[in-house]
């Protein structure tokens, strides 16, 4: 069965791995080069020192000169990131979805489940095997990911960014093993390769976009910081934090002008005042703290996990009504 | 005698149609068993069945004597040739032989490298690019390789041109006339059948309408010449099966229970072909009552 299931996807196995490998010589040039200019700008130097010391002008400059340095030549970098998005969807197209639907639609099911192995083995070691291997692919592309992210993500990208977030950590395996569960299970439906591909196309996308618009926010309650706004310096653009919402407030806690943030030098006397803030007004920030990084990637990840678990199951128990 | 396949009032259902229903049958060991029956007849229905591809809905199907839903054990003693003899198309001879050793406890790799070289179909090719009487030759090796006690066929020959059905037919009789196989197979046509088999099983709209050892089936019907008869009983006849008249003569075909002794009835022999169509054109009139 092992070896049945190696060559029938032996083919797949070899353009994955030439995609892969295509991929790598595209990342790992591009990752080194951010690590390097990361290195030469010193910029792990500057980045550590900016929340502790309220800015130096002098100390400062030569930071954020190097800060929009690096900006400015690595911030086209994160279109290519976006593109990596699709990865777990297409391991879902390619891998997930004819598991099933190709052999029904060839109808070679009638050849397979006539000979000596119960479907039930039959689609544990296809199941298992599909499964491992796409489980190698996502981890070796979630930690790469995290690998080129770093640079960027510390000069500014914040790492609980929409879209950064997805493609880094472990949440990339959650939505691959996620993406393939579709797939099969889609296949036991549709017993067609093309509709289950689509099915999986529109199913793995609807769940992403619903997940991470609406519920991933949710998954700890949002902390509010306040932070005044005469005298204040800036919050450190390089923490990182996810930011939900932010206004200015006045002394009684209600929204005066959403959506800004406002900074008065204390040198300045009556610039509150210009803007029609009261005394007692403070900048009001919603955010996600970054140090949930990995609790928000341990919760996602458990969530497309288990749907995958569920679908796969459903997958078994079709498959035992199939002719 | 041993009993290759029994059904008990067997009935499978899609949805709210039964593509089979109340169809109680039994095939001995060691028959040659051709199933007929037009297109959507159950056929197909009635080989998933027996080869555990689909749960009856309704009573009960046993090969050898055991259900053969996910049951491998009882698999082992069935081999099994899909319609249109579906293979993985990329794979060769070879690699499907091999991948049968690998799902099968019992798995003769010699018998299809000797039947394939025999009919001269080429081990080392990806099946997609063969024939398809070449197809259907790998397909069949690759079940006689199982050393079933029972061979299914659906509708073997269909896809095949004259020539390759002859040849087809004649290594698969061949193969199981040395080693006592029973096999079940499928045509909508009996002409691809009548020499082979010795055991005819039919079918129409869901409903068994005939099942039996060939001798008995043509030495128990009779066709019956005689005056014009308005459905009066006639003493040795079981059942009319068809009946045509004229104003002073009536033609009917007749299963029988013994010698026709009436002076009146001139009894003539028919084929099997003759009595198979009979058959299948009751089970259509019926049908066509059912509807109206």
């Amino acid at each position: 069965m092992i070896w049945l299931t190696w060559r029938q996807h032996r083919r797949q196995v070899w353009f994955t791995l030439a995609a892969l490998a295509a991929l790598a010589a595209l990342m790992v040039p591009t990752g080194l080069s951010m690590w390097g200019a990361f290195d030469d700008l010193k910029l792990g130097d500057c980045l550590a020192r900016i929340p502790t010391a309220p800015a130096d002008p002098a100390e400062a400059m030569p930071c954020s000169t190097a800060l929009t340095n690096f900006r400015s030549s690595y911030q086209t970098m994160n279109l290519v990131g976006v593109l990596m998005l699709f990865l777990p969807l297409l391991i879902g197209l390619f891998w997930g979805a004819p598991l099933v639907a190709r052999e029904i639609e060839h109808g070679t099911h009638r050849f397979a489940w006539t000979q000596g192995v119960s479907r039930r083995r039959w689609m544990l070691v296809k199941f298992g095997l599909v499964g491992a291997a796409t489980l190698t692919a996502s981890v070796a592309y979630g930690l790469g990911m995290s690998w080129w992210l770093t640079p960027l993500a510390r000069a500014g990208q914040s790492r609980m960014n929409l879209v950064a977030f997805d493609m880094q950590g472990i949440v990339p395996i959650g939505y691959t093993l996620f993406a393939v569960a579709l797939g099969v299970f889609a296949g036991t439906v549709w017993p067609k390769v093309l509709p289950a591909m689509a099915a999986t196309l529109v199913g793995v996308i609807g769940l992403r976009i619903v997940l991470t618009t609406l519920a991933r926010r949710h998954y700890q309650p949002a902390e509010a910081v306040t932070f005044p706004v005469v005298g204040a310096t800036d919050s450190n653009p390089a923490a990182g934090d996810w930011v939900l919402g932010r206004g200015v407030r006045d002394a009684s806690g209600r929204m005066v002008i959403p959506g800004i943030q406002v900074g008065c030098p204390s040198d300045a006397p009556g610039c509150a005042a210009e803007l029609g803030l009261g005394d007692g007004a403070y900048n009001w920030l919603l955010l996600q703290p970054a140090e949930r990084f990995w609790l928000f990637q341990t919760i996602e990840f458990g969530i497309y996990a288990a749907l995958a678990v569920v679908l796969l199951a459903l997958a078994m128990r079709r498959v035992r009504r199939i002719a | 005698m041993d009993t290759a396949l029994e059904a008990g009032r067997l009935g499978k259902r899609y949805a709210r149609h039964w593509a089979l229903r109340e169809c109680s049958l039994r095939v001995p060991a060691g028959r040659i068993a051709a199933l007929v029956g037009p297109n959507g007849a159950g056929k197909s229905t009635l080989l998933h069945l027996a080869v555990g591809l689909l749960r009856p809905d309704a009573g009960s199907i046993r090969v050898f004597g055991q259900d053969p839903h996910g049951n491998t054990g009882a698999l082992a003693d069935i081999g099994f040739v899909a319609q249109e003899t579906p293979l993985y198309e990329d794979f060769t001879a070879e690699e499907l032989s091999r991948a049968g050793s690998k799902i099968n406890r019992r798995w003769d790799s010699e018998v299809v490298r000797q039947r394939l070289t025999r009919v001269g179909v080429p081990m080392g090719k990806a099946v997609g690019k063969l024939s398809g009487g070449q197809r259907a030759q790998v397909a069949l090796a690759l079940a006689l390789a199982k050393q079933p006690r029972l061979l299914l066929l659906d509708e073997p020959v269909a896809s095949l041109d004259p020539l390759a059905r002859k040849e087809f037919l004649q290594s698969l009789m061949g193969s199981v006339a040395e080693s006592g196989t029973s096999v079940l197979l499928s045509s909508h046509l009996l002409a691809d059948l009548e020499r082979v088999c010795d055991y005819v099983i039919v079918l129409n709209s869901g409903r068994l309408r005939l099942c039996g050892p060939v001798d008995d089936l043509i030495a128990e019907h009779k066709q019956l010449v005689g005056p014009r008869n308005g459905g009066t009983p006639i003493a040795g006849v079981r059942s009319v099966i068809r009946a045509s008249h004229t104003d002073r003569q009536s033609t009917l075909l007749v299963r029988t229970t013994g010698e026709i002794e009436d002076p009146d009835w001139a009894v003539h022999d028919v084929t099997l072909e003759d009595l198979v169509l009979a058959h299948l054109a009751e089970g259509a009139a019926e049908a066509v009552e059912v509807a109206a």
